[in-house]
């Protein structure tokens, strides 16, 4: 199982930072960032985390759908080149559009590709080949600079779920999405070779270490949770890395091992 | 106002080409160290350019980049020359700049620049010819978000971050003037080209913003190493003009002797010699109306032991020669 914190409502770079520094000194694997009202450019927020908090990573949840899906493929990329290769592209659907979201991760897909291509969409057409534009057509265009990763992670989340799970993307549930369907949904697509591997997450509220330990192992138990994406204030990092992540990593752990630390607290000990 | 307080140091771009060929996520590395190094000279702002879809990865997401910025340094201030604005879905933009005007303090020079080459207008559906009215709508979307109206909060920079028109054409003189916005002038003027323009839209403006120009600058005592820098930026603009023009249906390689005359006329502009020439040239710039520089030592082919000595180079023998240099 692998951990994203996620601040609840961060006044600014310093609550970032701070959440990041956090995730990075209990060992999670890093941060999400959001579109919140008050700091609403998810992409320009991971790219100034980055900048301050090495190694995790950092993962920025962006409306697609309704502006031109090179535009964001082109932030995605340089936000990912900007933090050495540490973002993931979380793509929640916007616009009521039928079509169009699946259309715009394609188009982030091919632009991610370090190719040229042509898109004929019914919403989208790139390029566009306006009669009023050019003299000279290209054919296809080739979207630079290319991401830092070979292959930058895109996951859907949100009502963008069958999107993402057809094309073997990772998805992130809400926390409110029903399990039961999840692990269906999530079910039907682990029958495609193609989605081996394929991350799915889900976000969780924190409240308290033994709930979510709890949680999480009927996720992976029910369907095959392997992120948890927790919206928690930094101050609870240390709770989630010493005692929720040891707990959820392997299939079982050694008879004795939980009691031990119920009773020794090793991490009290432990230099923190 | 220290003289510092005007001077900017321009135009990181993280292209990597025939040239000088560059690993783009060094580029990016490499910014934010070259910011830190300017921040701690004194300069007053990095600015950045931005275009798309080219062989050489010249940053498309100025704004992303500037953020990497922000996070790697403290009090310089984040300039776009220009950030093409009709390229961009207005509201989106408007917030991303007040994301990066929240996190970085209010430190956003916003220089807005229309585009003009048709490849990076058709791949995003836009009409090139549309350039104007997208722009004028684009500003008004901006300025709307960043009052509130569509229910965003305030700036940290109040009304909003300072916008620079890019550009020197009538149309773009009188959106600057009639918006109250400053200029960024382009680095190919002549002194009587900048003296006309700047006068010509302080006339205009009812309450005129800061008048700014880029300009291409090394310093150097040894004249082989000013005529190499010089070449080298001819075969930059060169390989830029030659393959982005479109001139009657033609590109500009197969116009050559346009596209070498206007390079001739780009490369004639550079100021490049010892401190003291430098100086002299950009105190004549300032003597004739403007009033901020944005000086130009970056370029892909620099390398960065090279770029570091003339930031310092710059600050420490050039920008003290030009104070008392008064805007006209």
């Amino acid at each position: 199982m692998r951990f994203l914190l996620e601040h609840p409502a961060p006044a600014g770079l310093d609550d970032l930072v701070r959440t990041a520094e956090a995730a990075h000194a209990a060992g999670l694997d890093g941060v999400l960032v959001t579109e919140w009202p008050q700091l609403p450019g998810a992409l320009v927020s991971a790219a100034a985390i980055a900048a301050r908090v090495g190694e995790v990573l950092v993962a920025a949840e962006v409306a697609v759908g309704a502006r031109h899906p090179v535009e964001i493929a082109e932030e995605a990329a340089v936000t990912d080149l900007a933090s050495g290769g540490r973002l993931v592209l979380v793509a929640r659907p916007a616009g009521e559009e039928p079509g169009r979201f699946a259309e715009s991760l394609d188009v982030i897909r091919h632009a991610l590709a370090a190719r040229p291509f042509r898109f004929e969409g019914t919403h989208w057409h790139v390029p566009a080949n306006l009669p009023e534009n050019v003299d000279q057509p290209e054919e296809r265009v080739r979207v630079t600079p290319a991401p830092a990763q070979p292959r930058l992670e895109v996951w859907g989340t949100g009502p963008g779920r069958s999107e993402a799970l057809e094309r073997a993307l990772g998805h992130l549930a809400d926390e409110g999405d029903d399990p039961a369907e999840l692990g269906r949904a999530w079910a039907a697509a682990e029958s495609s070779p193609a989605s081996i591997g394929a991350p799915r997450g889900r976000r969780e509220r924190w409240s308290g270490a033994a709930d979510l330990v709890e949680r999480l192992q009927r996720g992976r138990t029910v369907f095959g949770q392997d992120w948890a994406v927790v919206a928690a204030p930094p101050e609870a990092a240390a709770e989630i890395g010493s005692l929720v992540r040891p707990r959820v990593q392997l299939h079982r752990l050694t008879p004795g091992l939980e009691q031990f630390w119920d009773e020794e607290r090793p991490w009290e000990r432990g230099g923190r | 106002m220290a003289t510092i307080d005007r001077i900017g140091v321009s135009l990181w771009t993280m292209q990597s080409t025939a040239a000088r060929p560059g690993l783009w996520r060094a580029l990016y590395r490499r910014l934010g160290e070259d910011a830190r190094l300017a921040e701690e000279l004194g300069f007053h702002a990095v600015w950045l350019g931005e275009h798309r879809v080219w062989y050489d990865g010249w940053c498309p997401a100025p704004l992303q980049a500037l953020a990497h910025v922000a996070g790697s340094t403290s009090t310089i201030h984040l300039g776009t020359a220009m950030y093409l604005v009709p390229q961009h879905d207005p509201a989106a933009a408007a917030r991303s700049i007040a994301t990066l005007d929240h996190l970085s303090g209010g430190r956003v020079e916003l220089g807005t620049g229309l585009g003009y080459r048709d490849a990076e207008f058709d791949a995003l559906g836009l009409r090139r010819d549309r350039r104007g009215r997208l722009m004028d709508a684009a500003l008004d979307t901006m300025e709307a978000v960043w009052r509130g109206d569509l229910g965003d909060p305030p700036p940290v920079r109040r009304p909003a971050p300072r916008i620079w028109m890019g550009g020197m054409a009538e149309p773009a003189i009188a959106r600057a003037a009639s918006r109250g916005y400053g200029l960024m002038l382009p680095q190919t003027l002549s002194l009587d080209q900048y003296r006309s323009v700047a006068a010509g839209y302080r006339a205009q403006a009812a309450q005129p913003g800061v008048v700014g120009a880029l300009r291409e600058v090394w310093v150097s005592d040894d004249p082989a190493a000013c005529e190499r820098h010089r070449r080298r930026i001819g075969l930059h603009l060169t390989e830029e003009a030659g393959s982005w023009w479109a001139l009657k249906g033609r590109f500009g390689f197969e116009a050559r002797d346009q596209v070498d005359r206007q390079v001739a006329r780009g490369i004639s502009q550079v100021a490049a010699g010892p401190a003291e020439q430098v100086a002299e040239a950009l105190r004549a710039v300032l003597a004739a109306g403007v009033e901020y520089l944005a000086l130009r030592p970056v370029f892909e082919f620099v390398e960065q032991a090279e770029l570091h000595e003339q930031l310092r180079r710059l600050a420490e023998e050039v920008v003290p020669l030009l104070d008392g240099a008064a805007a006209a």
